[in-house]
């Protein structure tokens, strides 16, 4: 099976995002000062458990209401205009855990206040009132490419006409019950993340994330030019070993950035063949194309990296600074990983990646000229 | 005379992967139990088999390469349980 590629440009109005260093300027700031939100806490929360790197904006332990909704409705302040959720201003809504953290705190207290928000689409029916949503609103889970499938929807929303603007918010908080699923597969364990470094073991850190896009037809300095999608049907929490699903997404969003300098903002989690596949990849179809990866000090931010890394990206750009691999570390497996932070000047354009369980490749171009 | 522990993992993977056409007793010692094995064993196995392990000899295994390495023949997952004290990962 081919890669999809959507070459749909797309305007951003307005894009921000939360983690817990705080919004996208303050968390850019904080990776061009090499800084990791990471820290070593129990998987469990209260019930304990390993440490394991965890970035978090409090205690992951659920409450009533959900401990993420203060921290969530400070990020939906920030975001411009209203009447979200109407006919030619749709909402997307993405997400890979939405309220499973209540839910399993469901199971541990039995309050069935915890109920109320659980389900995803009891999760996003509560958000609605919460912010005062209307209808229209697309709800969107792919494990972690969610935001990103959020971004391509709003994309084909918009150049189908059947959309002015769309929203696009973003949002995932870590919970034991997500920890501990990690924790169980080993691939989150006692070191802290240095994503794309050649060593002995592999290790993820998982972060709290959330984020918006406002996105148009209209042409911005910043802009979404096109995305490439990919499945490559091979296993559920493995990737095929001679890297054939990242070549084909690589090949086929290098395509669309032909002409442009680019650098690549990769998935780098810290898993050790994922990432080597993933940085050959890239190096093969871009040579040349310094490739950084945040998750060292934010963690993966699970079905929201998408849309959180392009809020950092965006806020780098501003800046006129990208960070560098923060948690990296010597020997990389390519030449093109990039632990330092460097200029934007020279580039017109950066690639952002995100990849899932399931075998789901997703890459976007996002040009800045 | 059959190792014993040897002979306990392989009634363990059995039980535990529902291997409903072998034998514990066919499993060869140094046979490969991953990959390009007639076992047909995933990381979703994987991951079974290092909960069940982690239960039933009390070891905890700290990374997925350490699975790895581990469950790569039953003599190798023997020998790794025999160096670890119950309780302890790397």
């Amino acid at each position: 099976m081919s890669p999809t590629v959507d070459s749909l440009p797309t305007g951003i109005e307005a894009c921000d995002c939360l983690t817990p260093f705080g919004d996208a300027t303050a968390t850019t700031g904080a990776l061009l000062a090499g800084r990791r939100a990471l820290q070593m806490q129990p998987v469990l929360g209260a019930a304990g458990g390993d440490l394991v790197p965890l970035a978090l904006c409090g205690s992951m332990d659920e409450t009533v209401p959900p401990r993420w909704l203060p921290d969530l409705r400070r990020l939906v302040e920030r975001i411009p205009g209203d009447r979200w959720g109407t006919a030619r201003r749709p909402l997307i809504v993405t997400s890979s855990n939405f309220g499973v953290g209540s839910l399993y705190a469901f199971t541990r207290d039995r309050d069935p206040r915890h109920l109320r928000h659980g389900p995803p689409f009891a999760c996003v029916e509560m958000l609605q009132r919460e912010f005062g949503w209307g209808e229209q609103v697309h709800v969107i889970s792919h494990a972690c490419v969610s935001a990103h499938l959020g971004l391509v929807q709003a994309a084909r929303l918009l150049h189908a006409g059947l959309a002015d603007r769309v929203l696009v918010v973003t949002f995932d908080f870590v919970s034991p019950f997500v920890a501990g699923g990690f924790h169980s597969l080993k691939i989150l364990n006692a070191s802290l993340p240095a994503p794309y470094a050649v060593r002995a073991t592999g290790s993820i850190g998982l972060g709290d994330g959330a984020a918006f896009a406002v996105l148009t037809r209209a042409t911005t300095p910043l802009r979404l030019e096109a995305h490439a999608l990919h499945n490559e049907m091979h296993h559920f929490t493995g990737n095929r070993p001679d890297g054939a699903g990242f070549d084909a997404c690589a090949a086929a969003i290098a395509g669309t950035a032909r002409g442009r300098r680019v650098w690549v903002k990769g998935h780098g989690t810290g898993t050790l063949e994922a990432g080597r596949l993933e940085a050959e990849a890239y190096a093969r179809h871009l040579p040349g194309a310094p490739l950084v990866s945040w998750k060292g000090s934010l963690g993966h931010t699970l079905g929201s990296c998408g849309l959180v890394e392009l809020a950092l990206a965006l806020a780098g750009l501003r800046a006129g600074r990208l960070p560098g691999t923060v948690g990296g570390a010597v020997p990389c497996c390519t030449g093109s990983v990039a632990l330092e932070a460097f200029a934007r000047d020279g580039y017109d354009g950066a690639i952002l990646t995100s990849n899932a369980f399931g075998g789901a490749h997703a890459a976007m171009l996002l040009a800045h000229d | 005379m059959p190792d014993l522990l040897n002979a306990r993992l392989k009634n363990l993977i059995v039980q535990t992967l529902r291997l409903k056409d072998v034998k514990p007793e066919e499993i060869l010692d140094h046979e490969p139990l991953f990959g390009a094995s007639r076992f047909d064993l995933d990381s979703i196995d994987a991951l079974e088999l290092v909960l069940r392990l982690e239960k039933e000899f009390g070891i905890k295994i700290g990374s997925s390469e350490e699975s790895r390495q581990a469950l790569a023949t039953v003599a190798t997952l023997a020998d790794f349980i025999r160096g670890r004290p119950p309780g302890r990962g790397t």
